[in-house]
Protein backbone atom coordinates (compact mmCIF):
# COMPACT_ATOMS: atom_id res chain seq x y z
CA UNK A 1 0.00 0.00 0.00
CA UNK A 2 1.45 3.55 -0.92
CA UNK A 3 0.13 6.47 0.67
CA UNK A 4 0.46 10.49 0.78
CA UNK A 5 -0.49 12.85 3.21
CA UNK A 6 -1.32 16.03 1.49
CA UNK A 7 -2.09 19.59 2.35
CA UNK A 8 -0.82 19.18 5.76
CA UNK A 9 -0.27 21.71 7.88
CA UNK A 10 -3.51 23.62 7.78
CA UNK A 11 -5.96 21.06 5.57
CA UNK A 12 -4.41 17.29 5.64
CA UNK A 13 -6.00 14.46 4.35
CA UNK A 14 -4.57 11.16 2.99
CA UNK A 15 -4.59 9.52 -0.64
CA UNK A 16 -4.17 6.06 -0.63
CA UNK A 17 -3.52 3.70 -3.42
CA UNK A 18 -4.83 0.24 -3.14
CA UNK A 19 -3.49 -3.09 -4.50
CA UNK A 20 -5.79 -5.98 -5.29
CA UNK A 21 -6.89 -7.63 -2.28
CA UNK A 22 -5.76 -5.39 0.09
CA UNK A 23 -8.15 -3.70 2.49
CA UNK A 24 -7.81 -0.83 4.72
CA UNK A 25 -10.05 0.93 7.23
CA UNK A 26 -10.79 4.50 8.24
CA UNK A 27 -13.58 6.38 10.22
CA UNK A 28 -17.04 6.26 9.16
CA UNK A 29 -17.87 9.17 6.56
CA UNK A 30 -14.29 10.68 6.47
CA UNK A 31 -14.35 9.18 2.39
CA UNK A 32 -13.78 12.18 0.00
CA UNK A 33 -12.93 10.50 -3.29
CA UNK A 34 -12.29 7.09 -4.60
CA UNK A 35 -11.95 5.11 -7.85
CA UNK A 36 -14.99 3.90 -9.62
CA UNK A 37 -15.61 0.44 -8.19
CA UNK A 38 -13.69 0.81 -4.71
CA UNK A 39 -15.76 -2.16 -2.20
CA UNK A 40 -16.99 -0.78 1.44
CA UNK A 41 -18.09 -2.84 4.59
CA UNK A 42 -18.86 -1.33 6.99
CA UNK A 43 -17.60 -3.03 10.17
CA UNK A 44 -18.07 -2.81 14.14
CA UNK A 45 -15.49 -1.43 16.28
CA UNK A 46 -15.05 -3.30 19.15
CA UNK A 47 -17.62 -5.87 19.10
CA UNK A 48 -21.43 -5.27 19.24
CA UNK A 49 -22.44 -4.98 23.15
CA UNK A 50 -19.57 -2.28 23.79
CA UNK A 51 -20.36 -0.76 20.44
CA UNK A 52 -23.89 -0.33 21.44
CA UNK A 53 -22.89 0.86 24.77
CA UNK A 54 -20.67 3.45 22.94
CA UNK A 55 -24.14 4.80 20.71
CA UNK A 56 -26.41 4.62 23.16
CA UNK A 57 -24.51 6.07 26.40
CA UNK A 58 -21.53 8.34 23.91
CA UNK A 59 -23.65 8.82 21.05
CA UNK A 60 -20.40 8.06 19.05
CA UNK A 61 -19.82 6.53 15.70
CA UNK A 62 -20.52 2.68 15.85
CA UNK A 63 -19.09 1.87 12.42
CA UNK A 64 -15.40 1.96 10.44
CA UNK A 65 -15.68 1.81 7.05
CA UNK A 66 -13.12 -1.44 5.25
CA UNK A 67 -12.26 -0.16 2.15
CA UNK A 68 -11.19 -2.68 -1.00
CA UNK A 69 -10.46 -2.83 -4.90
CA UNK A 70 -10.81 -5.78 -6.95
CA UNK A 71 -8.15 -4.29 -9.31
CA UNK A 72 -6.76 -1.71 -7.20
CA UNK A 73 -7.36 1.97 -7.07
CA UNK A 74 -6.94 4.84 -5.10
CA UNK A 75 -9.18 5.73 -1.80
CA UNK A 76 -8.81 9.68 -0.64
CA UNK A 77 -9.83 10.70 2.78
CA UNK A 78 -10.42 13.52 4.60
CA UNK A 79 -11.29 14.56 8.30
CA UNK A 80 -14.38 16.13 9.44
CA UNK A 81 -11.90 19.41 10.28
CA UNK A 82 -9.09 21.09 9.17
CA UNK A 83 -5.69 20.69 10.42
CA UNK A 84 -3.23 18.06 10.35
CA UNK A 85 -2.69 14.28 9.66
CA UNK A 86 0.03 12.45 10.93
CA UNK A 87 1.20 8.98 10.39
CA UNK A 88 2.55 6.85 12.77
CA UNK A 89 3.74 3.33 12.07
CA UNK A 90 2.85 0.44 14.95
CA UNK A 91 5.24 -2.08 15.75
CA UNK A 92 3.54 -4.12 18.55
CA UNK A 93 3.27 -0.89 20.61
CA UNK A 94 0.25 1.16 21.38
CA UNK A 95 -1.49 4.18 21.44
CA UNK A 96 -4.71 5.67 22.71
CA UNK A 97 -6.76 8.23 20.73
CA UNK A 98 -9.68 10.28 21.89
CA UNK A 99 -12.89 9.89 20.02
CA UNK A 100 -12.22 12.06 17.01
CA UNK A 101 -8.77 11.63 16.59
CA UNK A 102 -8.99 8.39 15.01
CA UNK A 103 -8.88 8.71 11.02
CA UNK A 104 -7.38 5.33 9.49
CA UNK A 105 -5.22 2.32 9.43
CA UNK A 106 -3.98 -0.52 7.69
CA UNK A 107 -5.46 -3.89 8.44
CA UNK A 108 -2.77 -5.52 10.68
CA UNK A 109 -3.19 -2.29 13.25
CA UNK A 110 -6.16 -3.84 16.06
CA UNK A 111 -8.70 -1.24 16.97
CA UNK A 112 -10.54 -2.01 20.55
CA UNK A 113 -12.24 0.48 22.76
CA UNK A 114 -11.60 1.17 26.06
CA UNK A 115 -13.67 2.56 28.78
CA UNK A 116 -12.11 6.09 29.80
CA UNK A 117 -13.98 5.27 33.27
CA UNK A 118 -16.52 7.81 35.26
CA UNK A 119 -13.45 10.05 34.90
CA UNK A 120 -13.71 10.59 31.17
CA UNK A 121 -17.44 11.72 31.08
CA UNK A 122 -16.00 14.87 32.79
CA UNK A 123 -13.53 15.00 30.33
CA UNK A 124 -15.52 16.40 27.26
CA UNK A 125 -13.07 13.96 25.55
CA UNK A 126 -16.48 11.44 25.60
CA UNK A 127 -16.75 7.95 26.81
CA UNK A 128 -14.46 6.02 24.84
CA UNK A 129 -10.85 6.08 24.09
CA UNK A 130 -9.48 3.54 21.01
CA UNK A 131 -6.75 1.61 21.50
CA UNK A 132 -4.65 1.00 18.84
CA UNK A 133 -2.37 -1.93 18.83
CA UNK A 134 -0.76 -4.97 16.22
CA UNK A 135 1.35 -3.81 13.26
CA UNK A 136 0.28 -1.34 10.66
CA UNK A 137 -0.02 2.33 9.40
CA UNK A 138 -2.12 4.14 11.55
CA UNK A 139 -3.05 7.75 10.28
CA UNK A 140 -4.78 10.06 13.53
CA UNK A 141 -5.83 13.70 12.69
CA UNK A 142 -5.77 17.29 15.04
CA UNK A 143 -7.92 20.55 14.66
CA UNK A 144 -5.53 22.99 13.84
CA UNK A 145 -1.79 22.12 14.29
CA UNK A 146 -0.62 18.80 15.50
CA UNK A 147 2.19 19.00 18.93
CA UNK A 148 4.19 15.74 19.36
CA UNK A 149 5.99 16.35 23.19
CA UNK A 150 7.92 13.61 24.63
CA UNK A 151 7.11 12.97 27.99
CA UNK A 152 9.60 12.51 30.99
CA UNK A 153 8.54 13.03 34.45
CA UNK A 154 4.82 15.08 35.01
CA UNK A 155 3.07 16.76 32.47
CA UNK A 156 -0.53 18.14 32.10
CA UNK A 157 -2.34 19.28 29.30
CA UNK A 158 -6.27 20.99 28.96
CA UNK A 159 -8.66 17.54 28.19
CA UNK A 160 -9.63 19.19 25.04
CA UNK A 161 -6.42 19.45 23.42
CA UNK A 162 -5.57 15.59 23.48
CA UNK A 163 -4.94 13.76 20.53
CA UNK A 164 -2.94 11.00 21.78
CA UNK A 165 -0.86 9.12 23.84
CA UNK A 166 1.06 6.05 24.29
CA UNK A 167 0.15 3.85 27.56
CA UNK A 168 3.53 3.95 28.92
CA UNK A 169 2.19 7.19 30.37
CA UNK A 170 -0.43 7.10 33.15
CA UNK A 171 -2.97 10.00 34.11
CA UNK A 172 -5.52 11.65 36.15
CA UNK A 173 -8.52 13.64 35.41
CA UNK A 174 -8.62 16.70 37.78
CA UNK A 175 -9.71 20.88 37.62
CA UNK A 176 -6.82 23.31 36.33
CA UNK A 177 -6.81 24.95 39.61
CA UNK A 178 -8.86 24.62 42.94
CA UNK A 179 -12.32 24.38 42.22
CA UNK A 180 -13.29 28.36 42.16
CA UNK A 181 -10.47 28.43 39.10
CA UNK A 182 -11.72 25.66 37.10
CA UNK A 183 -15.39 26.88 37.27
CA UNK A 184 -14.35 30.78 36.60
CA UNK A 185 -10.76 30.29 34.51
CA UNK A 186 -12.53 28.16 31.39
CA UNK A 187 -9.79 26.01 31.39
CA UNK A 188 -11.65 23.21 32.39
CA UNK A 189 -10.55 20.11 33.49
CA UNK A 190 -7.51 18.84 32.63
CA UNK A 191 -5.30 15.27 32.28
CA UNK A 192 -1.98 15.11 34.47
CA UNK A 193 0.20 12.56 32.40
CA UNK A 194 3.32 11.05 34.44
CA UNK A 195 5.85 8.50 32.97
CA UNK A 196 7.64 8.43 30.19
CA UNK A 197 6.07 8.53 26.70
CA UNK A 198 4.77 10.36 23.83
CA UNK A 199 2.08 12.49 23.48
CA UNK A 200 0.32 14.10 20.63
CA UNK A 201 -1.51 17.50 21.39
CA UNK A 202 -3.35 19.76 18.65
CA UNK A 203 -3.32 23.24 19.38
CA UNK A 204 -7.66 24.47 18.91
CA UNK A 205 -10.60 22.68 19.76
CA UNK A 206 -14.22 22.06 18.39
CA UNK A 207 -15.74 22.63 21.58
CA UNK A 208 -14.01 25.77 22.45
CA UNK A 209 -15.05 27.54 19.20
CA UNK A 210 -18.44 26.38 19.68
CA UNK A 211 -18.72 27.87 22.89
CA UNK A 212 -17.18 31.27 21.14
CA UNK A 213 -20.13 30.67 18.49
CA UNK A 214 -22.71 30.21 21.12
CA UNK A 215 -23.07 33.91 22.24
CA UNK A 216 -23.89 34.62 18.59
CA UNK A 217 -26.21 32.67 17.71
CA UNK B 1 -11.84 40.36 -19.93
CA UNK B 2 -11.75 41.52 -15.94
CA UNK B 3 -8.55 40.87 -14.22
CA UNK B 4 -7.58 38.56 -11.69
CA UNK B 5 -5.54 38.41 -8.98
CA UNK B 6 -6.32 35.44 -6.32
CA UNK B 7 -4.12 35.77 -3.26
CA UNK B 8 -1.32 33.46 -2.78
CA UNK B 9 -0.60 33.21 0.53
CA UNK B 10 -1.88 31.87 3.84
CA UNK B 11 -5.03 29.32 4.02
CA UNK B 12 -7.62 31.95 3.58
CA UNK B 13 -7.35 33.00 -0.28
CA UNK B 14 -9.64 35.95 -1.71
CA UNK B 15 -9.62 37.40 -5.27
CA UNK B 16 -9.13 40.66 -6.85
CA UNK B 17 -11.06 41.36 -10.09
CA UNK B 18 -10.20 44.32 -12.05
CA UNK B 19 -12.85 45.77 -14.30
CA UNK B 20 -12.81 48.00 -17.56
CA UNK B 21 -14.68 50.21 -18.16
CA UNK B 22 -18.36 49.63 -18.70
CA UNK B 23 -17.56 46.20 -17.84
CA UNK B 24 -19.98 44.25 -15.49
CA UNK B 25 -19.43 41.18 -12.91
CA UNK B 26 -21.78 38.91 -10.66
CA UNK B 27 -20.80 37.46 -7.69
CA UNK B 28 -22.87 35.53 -4.60
CA UNK B 29 -24.56 38.60 -2.66
CA UNK B 30 -22.12 39.01 0.42
CA UNK B 31 -18.93 38.08 -1.34
CA UNK B 32 -17.28 41.22 -1.80
CA UNK B 33 -15.41 42.74 0.83
CA UNK B 34 -14.14 46.18 -1.32
CA UNK B 35 -14.95 47.95 -4.36
CA UNK B 36 -13.49 51.20 -5.56
CA UNK B 37 -15.85 53.90 -5.31
CA UNK B 38 -17.13 54.36 -9.07
CA UNK B 39 -18.41 50.64 -8.61
CA UNK B 40 -22.57 50.32 -8.81
CA UNK B 41 -23.61 47.35 -7.11
CA UNK B 42 -27.36 45.69 -7.65
CA UNK B 43 -28.26 42.81 -5.53
CA UNK B 44 -31.19 40.73 -7.63
CA UNK B 45 -32.80 37.32 -5.56
CA UNK B 46 -32.80 34.92 -7.85
CA UNK B 47 -34.27 31.45 -6.32
CA UNK B 48 -34.35 27.79 -7.37
CA UNK B 49 -37.93 26.57 -8.18
CA UNK B 50 -41.28 28.86 -7.99
CA UNK B 51 -44.02 29.73 -6.13
CA UNK B 52 -44.79 33.31 -4.42
CA UNK B 53 -43.89 35.16 -1.61
CA UNK B 54 -44.42 32.83 0.96
CA UNK B 55 -42.12 30.01 -0.60
CA UNK B 56 -39.66 32.63 -1.41
CA UNK B 57 -39.49 33.44 2.26
CA UNK B 58 -39.54 29.50 3.20
CA UNK B 59 -36.37 29.27 0.81
CA UNK B 60 -34.63 31.95 2.01
CA UNK B 61 -35.17 30.51 5.54
CA UNK B 62 -33.96 26.95 4.68
CA UNK B 63 -30.66 28.70 3.11
CA UNK B 64 -31.98 27.47 -0.94
CA UNK B 65 -32.68 30.82 -1.98
CA UNK B 66 -30.07 32.23 -4.24
CA UNK B 67 -28.97 35.84 -4.26
CA UNK B 68 -26.47 37.40 -6.66
CA UNK B 69 -24.50 40.98 -6.90
CA UNK B 70 -24.01 42.45 -9.60
CA UNK B 71 -21.65 45.02 -10.02
CA UNK B 72 -20.70 47.54 -13.14
CA UNK B 73 -18.11 50.36 -13.27
CA UNK B 74 -19.78 54.18 -13.32
CA UNK B 75 -18.16 57.35 -15.07
CA UNK B 76 -15.27 56.73 -17.56
CA UNK B 77 -13.01 54.69 -16.00
CA UNK B 78 -11.74 50.84 -14.64
CA UNK B 79 -12.73 50.02 -11.22
CA UNK B 80 -12.11 46.97 -8.79
CA UNK B 81 -13.74 44.41 -6.79
CA UNK B 82 -12.48 42.04 -4.21
CA UNK B 83 -13.95 38.80 -3.27
CA UNK B 84 -13.76 36.69 -0.16
CA UNK B 85 -15.35 33.00 0.07
CA UNK B 86 -16.97 32.78 3.26
CA UNK B 87 -15.08 30.03 4.63
CA UNK B 88 -11.31 29.05 4.47
CA UNK B 89 -9.70 27.74 1.72
CA UNK B 90 -8.37 28.26 -1.95
CA UNK B 91 -10.30 30.27 -4.77
CA UNK B 92 -10.02 28.88 -8.61
CA UNK B 93 -10.45 31.23 -11.63
CA UNK B 94 -12.23 28.84 -14.13
CA UNK B 95 -11.68 29.63 -18.07
CA UNK B 96 -15.23 28.51 -19.41
CA UNK B 97 -14.31 28.60 -23.20
CA UNK B 98 -17.89 28.61 -23.89
CA UNK B 99 -17.85 24.92 -25.99
CA UNK B 100 -19.32 22.99 -22.94
CA UNK B 101 -21.41 24.63 -19.51
CA UNK B 102 -20.19 23.44 -15.78
CA UNK B 103 -22.26 22.76 -13.38
CA UNK B 104 -21.17 24.20 -9.98
CA UNK B 105 -22.04 23.19 -6.41
CA UNK B 106 -24.32 25.95 -4.96
CA UNK B 107 -21.78 26.45 -1.98
CA UNK B 108 -18.85 26.74 -4.12
CA UNK B 109 -20.03 29.89 -6.17
CA UNK B 110 -17.98 33.01 -5.81
CA UNK B 111 -18.65 34.68 -9.39
CA UNK B 112 -18.69 34.51 -12.86
CA UNK B 113 -18.38 37.52 -15.69
CA UNK B 114 -20.68 38.79 -17.78
CA UNK B 115 -20.78 36.62 -20.71
CA UNK B 116 -21.38 33.31 -18.54
CA UNK B 117 -25.40 32.58 -17.49
CA UNK B 118 -26.44 31.01 -14.64
CA UNK B 119 -29.02 28.98 -14.11
CA UNK B 120 -30.45 28.56 -10.55
CA UNK B 121 -33.12 26.80 -11.72
CA UNK B 122 -31.47 23.24 -11.63
CA UNK B 123 -32.39 21.00 -8.94
CA UNK B 124 -29.92 18.48 -8.43
CA UNK B 125 -30.62 15.86 -5.92
CA UNK B 126 -32.00 16.12 -2.49
CA UNK B 127 -29.92 13.91 -0.19
CA UNK B 128 -31.92 10.87 1.09
CA UNK B 129 -29.68 9.13 4.32
CA UNK B 130 -27.06 11.93 4.88
CA UNK B 131 -29.15 14.85 4.88
CA UNK B 132 -27.08 16.55 2.71
CA UNK B 133 -28.98 18.48 -0.08
CA UNK B 134 -27.03 18.63 -3.93
CA UNK B 135 -27.67 22.03 -5.59
CA UNK B 136 -25.65 22.83 -8.90
CA UNK B 137 -25.69 26.44 -10.47
CA UNK B 138 -25.72 25.65 -14.14
CA UNK B 139 -23.04 27.83 -16.14
CA UNK B 140 -23.30 28.65 -19.39
CA UNK B 141 -21.24 30.49 -21.66
CA UNK B 142 -17.83 32.09 -22.65
CA UNK B 143 -16.10 33.75 -19.68
CA UNK B 144 -14.33 33.11 -16.14
CA UNK B 145 -16.27 31.34 -13.34
CA UNK B 146 -14.87 31.98 -9.59
CA UNK B 147 -15.48 29.19 -7.35
CA UNK B 148 -14.05 28.75 -3.59
CA UNK B 149 -13.14 25.59 -1.57
CA UNK B 150 -13.06 24.61 2.16
CA UNK B 151 -9.17 23.59 1.80
CA UNK B 152 -7.13 23.11 -0.61
CA UNK B 153 -8.44 22.64 -4.30
CA UNK B 154 -7.13 19.65 -6.25
CA UNK B 155 -8.08 19.49 -10.42
CA UNK B 156 -8.86 16.20 -11.76
CA UNK B 157 -9.31 15.19 -15.14
CA UNK B 158 -11.78 12.12 -15.46
CA UNK B 159 -10.80 9.84 -17.56
CA UNK B 160 -13.07 7.16 -17.09
CA UNK B 161 -14.55 6.82 -13.66
CA UNK B 162 -14.50 8.06 -10.41
CA UNK B 163 -16.33 8.43 -7.42
CA UNK B 164 -16.75 11.74 -5.36
CA UNK B 165 -18.43 12.12 -1.98
CA UNK B 166 -21.13 14.85 -2.73
CA UNK B 167 -20.06 17.12 -0.47
CA UNK B 168 -16.33 16.99 -1.72
CA UNK B 169 -17.43 18.49 -5.23
CA UNK B 170 -16.65 22.01 -6.08
CA UNK B 171 -17.08 22.30 -9.90
CA UNK B 172 -17.07 19.78 -12.90
CA UNK B 173 -17.64 20.04 -17.10
CA UNK B 174 -21.01 18.96 -18.14
CA UNK B 175 -19.36 16.75 -20.30
CA UNK B 176 -19.06 14.62 -17.41
CA UNK B 177 -22.48 12.16 -16.99
CA UNK B 178 -23.15 11.63 -13.32
CA UNK B 179 -25.48 9.43 -11.31
CA UNK B 180 -25.93 9.71 -7.77
CA UNK B 181 -25.67 6.85 -5.82
CA UNK B 182 -24.63 5.27 -2.98
CA UNK B 183 -21.15 4.81 -1.37
CA UNK B 184 -20.84 1.09 -0.85
CA UNK B 185 -21.92 -2.14 -2.70
CA UNK B 186 -25.46 -1.64 -0.38
CA UNK B 187 -27.20 1.24 0.55
CA UNK B 188 -27.09 -0.30 4.60
CA UNK B 189 -23.35 -1.03 4.11
CA UNK B 190 -23.03 2.70 3.18
CA UNK B 191 -25.37 3.96 5.37
CA UNK B 192 -23.47 2.29 8.65
CA UNK B 193 -20.26 3.46 6.99
CA UNK B 194 -21.95 6.95 7.30
CA UNK B 195 -20.61 6.70 3.59
CA UNK B 196 -23.82 8.30 3.02
CA UNK B 197 -24.55 9.51 -0.63
CA UNK B 198 -21.62 10.14 -3.40
CA UNK B 199 -21.43 11.40 -7.32
CA UNK B 200 -20.36 8.71 -9.71
CA UNK B 201 -18.76 10.57 -12.43
CA UNK B 202 -17.85 8.95 -16.08
CA UNK B 203 -16.97 9.95 -19.54
CA UNK B 204 -13.97 12.54 -19.73
CA UNK B 205 -13.79 16.26 -18.89
CA UNK B 206 -12.19 18.00 -16.07
CA UNK B 207 -13.70 18.41 -12.14
CA UNK B 208 -12.73 20.39 -9.06
CA UNK B 209 -12.91 18.95 -5.82
CA UNK B 210 -12.27 20.60 -2.45
CA UNK B 211 -10.20 18.34 0.27
CA UNK B 212 -12.73 19.14 3.03
CA UNK B 213 -16.46 19.01 3.40
CA UNK B 214 -18.65 21.88 4.44
CA UNK B 215 -21.34 19.33 5.70
CA UNK B 216 -19.41 17.76 7.86
CA UNK B 217 -17.49 20.26 9.44
CA UNK B 218 -20.96 22.24 9.80
CA UNK B 219 -22.72 19.07 11.60
CA UNK B 220 -19.44 18.62 13.77
CA UNK B 221 -19.53 22.25 15.18
CA UNK B 222 -23.37 22.24 15.48
CA UNK B 223 -23.61 19.26 17.17
CA UNK B 224 -21.46 20.77 19.75
CA UNK B 225 -24.11 24.14 20.11
CA UNK B 226 -27.43 23.97 21.74
CA UNK B 227 -30.33 23.97 19.66
CA UNK B 228 -31.55 27.09 18.61
CA UNK B 229 -34.75 28.19 20.60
Amino acid sequence: MDYTIEGNPDYGHLVVSLEPGETFVAEGGSMAWMSHGTQINARLLGGFARALVRKVVGGESLFVGEFSHPEGGQVAFSPAVPGTVHHRRVNNDKLILTGGSFMACTNGVSLGTQFGGLKSMFSGEGLFFIECSGVGDLFFNSYGALIEKDVAGDFTVDTGHVVAWEPTLRYTIRGMGGLKSTLLSGEGLAMSFSGVGKIYLQSRTMPALAGWLIPFG
Amino acid sequence: MPKYTVSEEGSYRSVMVELDRGERFTSEAGAMFRASDNIEIDVTTRSRGTGGLLSGVRRMMSGESFFLSTYRTRGGGPGEVGLAPTLAGDVVVIECSGIGGWLCAGGSYLGSSDGLSIDTEFQGFRGMLSGESLFFLDIEGKGQLLVSAFGSVKEVEVDGALTVDTGHVVAFEDTLEYTVGKAGGSWVQSFLSSEGVVMHFSGQGKAYLQSHNPDQFGQTLGGLMPPRS
